[in-house]
């Protein structure tokens, strides 16, 4: 990978903060379940928090291979800090994307310079990846509208200070902004999680709040297909490079350990068992990285295909933290599996990775179709089926599309998160 | 590919590519309703604004959120000539 060189003096700083500000202290956050607010404070004076936004509002306005290089070397010791940095990251996007010029005015900056954090309340106690299924309802209210409903498993939920809640509005959907001072919020905490258990995660109630009109995002119908769709598309490059850190860490926490350990004598890297294992976690650490820095790159030239790359790049990247952090442990044997040992914690966390921004079934769901409607656009010319005049017109569906109607709405279900 | 300054077939022409470049059809009628003949998911509704975006080099805002911006290939080469025109002016 070709870094130029504000892309490489930013990577040596991410690495040394992660190593003296993260690394030290990740244990005592998921033992506490708890992120100190010194440690936001840092992220924030350190420009992290608000990286992606351009300097007209307060941020940096890194590119996104930088703001991937971040996330990785956050996520190496700690996924649940990452995760902080998705969630404002998908508000901030979701803003500067789909935002009125007065709410860009009102909240970019604040989050920009990390004095507001911020969360994305998607997902519910009955609706996860399918969000079609959302029942959080919004409806006219005197001054404006009210919203009631109930969300869960939202990360950082517990000490954001706005929320951007997507709910229903009549048959459409809808995207507003709640402060978490609002009259009628209740914020639960969700304790005792498996992994990303500094992350904040939090069960959200809303009883007759007031939205101002002022605090629609975007038009009412296209929430869920635009501005939830931009959110995620950031979560998910957020969370790919994420796992690409937690598989490096894995990778170099084993690597190590071979080489330091001594069974009967020798070196347990010198066991051909072990060396299998680390070959296969250093293979796909280079697959991973290649396919985060791909996406990173093309989701900063904001090409068509980066859907698709970071797409790809999560399913992957996810799929391989999960197997590297189980042979992780498993290198480490009987020590792997204490509470002490990093890998524990990297194994735990792994799985989370698998499951948040859309799970790995949900990636398999969309990408099977990307790639088999593809093929069909795109017939070999060897194939005697794949004829031109077999394929349909735009009155005749193909088969491929007649399996999820549910799908082809403007507002529709084909949403990963 | 920039198209800017070539007549406005050619924008027609780009938008028909990319959405056939992606679909099962052998063809498009300009005028079908992509999203009434279930010819784009939500997902692709995203790609094809991105790729509006990229290739004629306009923003796609808040205020452009209208399906009838989006709803064809001629509805998109309509709306695209619109972008491009008020920037020129």
């Amino acid at each position: 990978m070709r870094l130029n060189d504000f892309q490489h003096a930013r990577q040596e700083e991410f690495s040394a903060f992660a190593r003296f500000e993260v690394a030290p202290f990740a244990a005592d956050w998921d033992r506490d379940e708890r992120i100190p607010d010194s440690v936001i404070e840092k992220l924030a004076r350190s420009g992290y928090l608000g990286c992606v936004i351009p300097g007209e509002f307060g941020g940096p306005g890194w590119d996104l291979v930088t703001f991937g290089l971040l996330n990785e070397a956050l996520g190496r010791f700690c996924p649940s800090l990452t995760d902080v940095l998705t969630v404002q990251t998908m508000v901030s996007a979701a803003l500067l994307k789909w935002g009125s010029a007065e709410q860009k005015c009102t909240w970019l900056r604040p989050l920009a310079e990390g004095r507001i954090t911020a969360s994305f309340a998607l997902t519910e106690p009955s609706a996860g990846s399918a969000i079609q299924s959302i029942s959080a309802n919004l409806a006219s209210g005197s001054n404006g509208f009210v919203l009631n409903g109930t969300k869960k498993w939202i990360s950082w939920a517990q000490f954001a200070d706005v929320f951007l809640v997507f709910a229903k509005l009549g048959e459409r959907s809808v995207a507003c902004l709640v402060p978490r001072d609002s009259a009628g919020l209740s914020i639960e905490p969700i304790r005792n999680l498996m992994g990303f258990r500094a992350a904040g995660l939090a069960e959200l109630h809303f009883e007759n709040v007031g939205i101002p009109a002022a605090n629609i995002v975007g038009k009412p119908g296209f929430a869920f297909s635009h501005v939830a769709q931009h959110g995620l598309h950031f979560a998910r490059l957020s969370t790919a490079c994420s796992a690409l850190g937690l598989l490096r860490g894995c990778f170099e926490e084993s690597a190590s350990y071979a080489a330091s350990r001594r069974i009967d004598g020798a070196a347990a890297g010198d066991l051909g068992m072990i060396r299998t294992l680390i070959a296969r976690m250093g293979t796909d650490l280079s697959a991973a990285h290649a396919l985060c820095h791909e996406a990173c790159r093309s989701a900063e030239e904001r090409l068509p295909q980066a859907i698709e790359a970071v797409l790809v790049a999560k399913y992957f990247a996810s799929r391989a933290a999960v197997r590297a952090a189980s042979d992780a442990v498993q290198i480490h044997g009987a020590a792997g599996c204490h509470g002490s040992a990093a890998v524990s914690r990297y194994y735990r966390d792994a799985k989370i990775l698998e499951i948040i921004e859309g799970t790995t079934q949900v990636h398999e769901d969309i990408l099977g179709r990307i790639f088999v409607d593809r093929a069909a656009a795109c017939p070999r010319p060897t194939q005697p089926d794949a004829d031109e005049h077999d394929r349909p017109t735009a009155g005749t569906r193909s088969a491929s599309r007649l399996r999820d109607d549910r799908s082809l709405q403007p507002d529709g279900s084909a949403v990963s998160g | 590919m920039r198209v800017n300054d070539l007549d406005p077939s050619a924008e027609k022409q780009a938008i028909r590519h990319f959405i056939l470049s992606s679909v099962a059809l052998a063809q498009l009628d300009d005028d079908a309703d992509l999203f009434e003949a279930g010819i784009v998911n939500s997902l692709f509704a995203v790609q094809l604004l991105t790729f509006v975006e990229k290739t004629f080099a306009i923003e796609v805002g808040m205020d452009d959120l209208d399906i009838d911006n989006f709803k064809s290939v001629n509805a998109t080469a309509a709306f695209v000539q619109r972008r491009v025109g008020r920037a020129a002016a």
